[in-house]
């Protein structure tokens, strides 16, 4: 990346940044301009032209005297004066060109709006690298390509290099999208709900500048306040993390909201076919959000309810919220979204219920939510506001209206509208309707209190609100480093070929890292099993160690709770036998021998080194409920003992570990501290490709746990 | 037909087209880059250059000569 060379308008950044000049140039050439309206390359020097740029525009257009009344060019390399910043729209094939004439001109910043690139094949894949490589030559930060453009409504800039219908009004809600189709969606929508957007950033195949280089810039833009992303594919899983931390917390903290698209297997592979995209697993995707506190949104409605929340409205100091409305039934329905997203109804103070039995007719519910009855006028929503909102067991309050015959919805607004600015703590309205109630919507959205059709929207939005303060509060600390034996470990690991670890092998592993492994021994030999078990004492359990045996319940190749040396001596035999005859091409390695582990609660713990996120950690219900219950979690290793903390509790299961229903408490600390491990180990070696550990016995706190299985999956 | 008539037809042809002058052409011009030719366009030459010179061409396969020199190249092998 590198830093214009000209002198960027004053748009609001103090210092310089290497996308001043994708935001803020002091003049833009359009490659490829044509004469005709209505196509792409038109329209876009059009509402360069059009949206007020306060800058000096340059069409390229060869053959063209002019275009729109403005002198044209050949070639980019044609005009006289410095060039901020390049918008390339000509055809694909001949994008190369004109960015290596860019590259040649000086200009720094480019945006490439052409389609035609990864997202079509190998072809375009090759033809992306390439302009990737001019980008790389001559220090240039590219947007796109495949992409919408970009808009900064800064009114020192004014810039709409898009091909969107039209500029959106001026706000502190800055929107990233991969998706060029969207982002028009999106600024109609907004237009509508009378939102405006600080930056507006389509950044489509994302060759050159990414959402982490977005990030930064906008953490750094005094003109935004929140960052609402939509993301398709994601490729730097840890990059994304840092940078998403970085701007969430501190000083100059700014919320992310994002949708990440693909949720689903089919919906991955429509993302696939779409921008080239290739999801990750998003189980871990929701976890790396989590963990970088990213709040992950499921629609474009719940990212800009949450989006106007938070930029409209004080933060509240916390959860618990007030609801008064002129309708029961709504109230309780809003009663129940609360509660079910996380929000606390408080019981008032005697004051405010005082306060409340004063202003309100007796049949009213002067309870939390307060229901100041259906002919309710204006007087009696002030009244309960103000009461409720100076309510020390309240931080913020949600008005719910409902149009009935006598309901003044304008004069109601307007003294919400009175509360609203004098009051310190956040307010939400949802006057419920659509056409009767719409002027006290107006009056609500000019004044930036924050409507919702459905009260449960807009319990959903103060919800993403507490998420967003406890990130903030949330503590992060560096990962932790466990005294573990990586020289044993490291030894067994490089020796062996690809494939999965022998059982005893994975189980050195696992000891050398201090994770609890029962004492065992590999005999070669009856004798040599027999002597095993006796100097492990019974009941012993005897295991085929074969590389070519996963599952050695299937092929006969476990015994358990031998009580003796007749026993062993038996087993030992019966199992050569069988797993002879059942994977006969199978080369035993010998017969590992321990003693039987005490039982306990089976819990998972997995690695895997993911191809977009590298080595991650899996938490869950163990044993055979794996697969049934799905109830596991994920996070990035190596991890700090916080994060292995938030893992377990993140988990249905965590009830059971806890001694739900009278069960027997788990010994908490030592899962946690084997989590560490885990995640340490995987994250020291690169050739394990994935490592399970199930189940991991989690035994009465007193006992602790014991790696009842594992196995360590090795990699070229 | 000689290749200085061939060139100059065709020069001709892509003038009238896209509305330039001929001092504007040169053999290694690219359609869209360097003259400024837009999609539509690219189908007007194509069925212009039929109509100049007579023939009929293979679509896709005409529509995929990108430059002045090529054109030439390909119309040669019609004429």
């Amino acid at each position: 990346m590198s830093t214009t060379s000209s002198q960027a308008p004053q748009s609001g950044t103090p210092e310089k940044h290497a996308l001043d000049g994708i935001f803020s140039p002091q003049s833009v050439a359009v490659l490829g301009v044509t004469p005709t309206p209505g196509t792409v390359p038109y329209d876009i020097f059009h509402n360069i032209l059009s949206s007020g740029y306060r800058g000096t525009v340059y069409p390229v257009a060869p053959g063209k005297r002019s275009i729109c009344a403005v002198k044209a060019y050949r070639y980019v390399l044609d005009i006289e004066d410095e060039v901020d910043q390049a918008v390339i729209v000509y055809p694909a094939n001949v994008v190369e060109r004109a960015l290596e004439q860019c590259g040649r001109k000086g200009i720094k910043s480019v945006i490439v709006i052409s389609a035609g690139f990864r997202e079509v094949g190998p072809e375009g894949i090759k033809r992306e690298q390439r302009i990737k490589d001019i980008c790389k030559e001559y220090g240039i930060s590219m947007v796109g390509p495949n992409c919408l453009g970009v808009i900064n409504t800064d009114p020192k800039v004014q810039l709409n290099a898009s091909f969107a219908r039209k500029m959106p009004a001026a706000g502190r809600i800055a929107f990233l999208s991969q998706s060029g189709a969207l982002c028009t969606a999106v600024l109609d929508y907004a237009r509508e709900k009378a939102i405006g957007f600080s930056k507006f950033v389509s950044f489509g195949n994302k060759a050159g500048v990414t959402e982490i280089e977005l990030f930064d810039y906008l953490h750094k833009d005094p003109a935004t306040d929140i960052i609402l992303l939509y993301l398709e594919e994601l490729r730097d899983g840890r990059g994304l993390m840092e940078a998403a931390r970085r701007v969430t917390r501190g000083e100059h903290a700014k919320p992310i909201l994002a949708i990440k698209s693909g949720r689903t297997p089919q919906g991955a592979d429509a993302a696939s076919s779409h921008t080239g995209s290739l999801a990750g697993e998003d189980a871990v995707c929701d976890a790396v959000f989590r963990e970088a506190g990213i709040i992950r949104v499921s629609s474009i409605e719940q990212m800009f309810n949450s989006a106007v929340m938070y930029t409209y409205q004080p933060m509240p100091s916390n959860d618990r919220l007030a609801i008064v409305t002129n309708a029961g039934g709504p109230g309780v329905m809003a009663t129940d979204a609360a509660v079910g997203c996380g929000l606390s109804i408080p019981r008032f103070a005697q004051s405010t219920t005082e306060k409340l039995k004063q202003a309100l007719p007796d049949t009213a519910n002067v309870k939390n939510p307060v229901d100041v009855i259906g002919d309710a006028r204006a007087d009696r929503y002030d009244a309960a506001l103000e009461a409720v909102l100076e309510d020390p067991n309240v931080d913020q309050a949600l008005v719910i209206l409902t149009p009935q015959s006598m309901t003044d919805i304008e004069a109601i607004a307007e003294g919400i509208c009175r509360v609203h600015e004098n009051a310190k703590k956040p307010i939400a309205c949802s006057f419920m309707g659509a056409s009767d109630v719409q002027p006290g919507i107006q009056l609500l959205q000019q004044s930036h209190i924050p409507h919702y059709i459905l009260p449960e929207w807009a319990c959903e939005a103060m919800s993403d609100i507490q998420k967003i303060r406890h990130w903030r509060q949330q503590s992060i600390d560096e990962p932790k480093r466990m005294p573990v034996d990586k020289a044993t470990a490291e030894r067994i690991i490089y020796a062996a070929e690809p494939g999965y670890l022998n059982e005893d092998e994975a189980l050195d592993v696992m000891k050398a890292y201090g994770l609890p492994v029962p004492e065992h021994r590999l005999a070669k030999s009856v004798d040599e099993a027999v002597a095993a078990a006796e100097q492990i004492g019974y009941p012993a359990v005897l295991r085929v160690v074969s590389h070519q045996i996963i599952h050695k319940s299937e092929v006969k190749g476990v015994a358990l709770d031998l009580p003796d040396a007749n026993a062993v001596s038996q087993a030992y035999e019966t199992m050569l036998k069988n797993v002879a005859k059942m994977a006969p091409d199978a080369t035993i390695d010998g017969i590992l021998v321990r003693g039987m582990i005490p039982t306990g609660y089976e819990i998972i713990l997995g690695g895997k080194r993911d191809p977009v996120f590298g080595p991650t950690i899996m938490f869950g219900l163990g044993g055979i409920y794996v697969a049934l219950f799905k109830d596991v979690t994920f996070a990035l290793a190596p991890m700090d003992e916080g994060t292995a903390d938030r893992m377990i509790h993140q988990v249905k299961a965590c009830d059971l570990l806890e001694g739900a229903r009278g069960g027997a408490c788990a010994n908490i600390d030592s899962v946690r501290d084997c989590l560490v491990r885990v995640g340490q180990l995987i994250s020291d070696f690169d050739r394990i490709g994935e490592l399970d550990v199930n189940p991991l016995i989690a035994g009465p706190a007193k006992i602790g746990n014991m790696v009842a299985d594992v196995r360590i999956r090795i990699t070229e | 037909m000689e290749r200085s008539e061939l060139e100059s037809r065709i020069k001709k042809v892509i003038c009238q087209v896209l509305d330039i002058s001929e001092d504007m052409i040169a053999m290694d011009n690219h359609f869209v880059f360097d003259l400024g030719a837009e999609s539509t366009q690219s189908v007007e030459l194509v069925a212009a250059f039929e109509a100049e010179f007579d023939i009929e061409m293979d679509d896709d396969s005409a529509l995929a000569v990108d430059t002045v020199g090529g054109a030439v190249e390909y119309i040669g092998k019609y004429v």
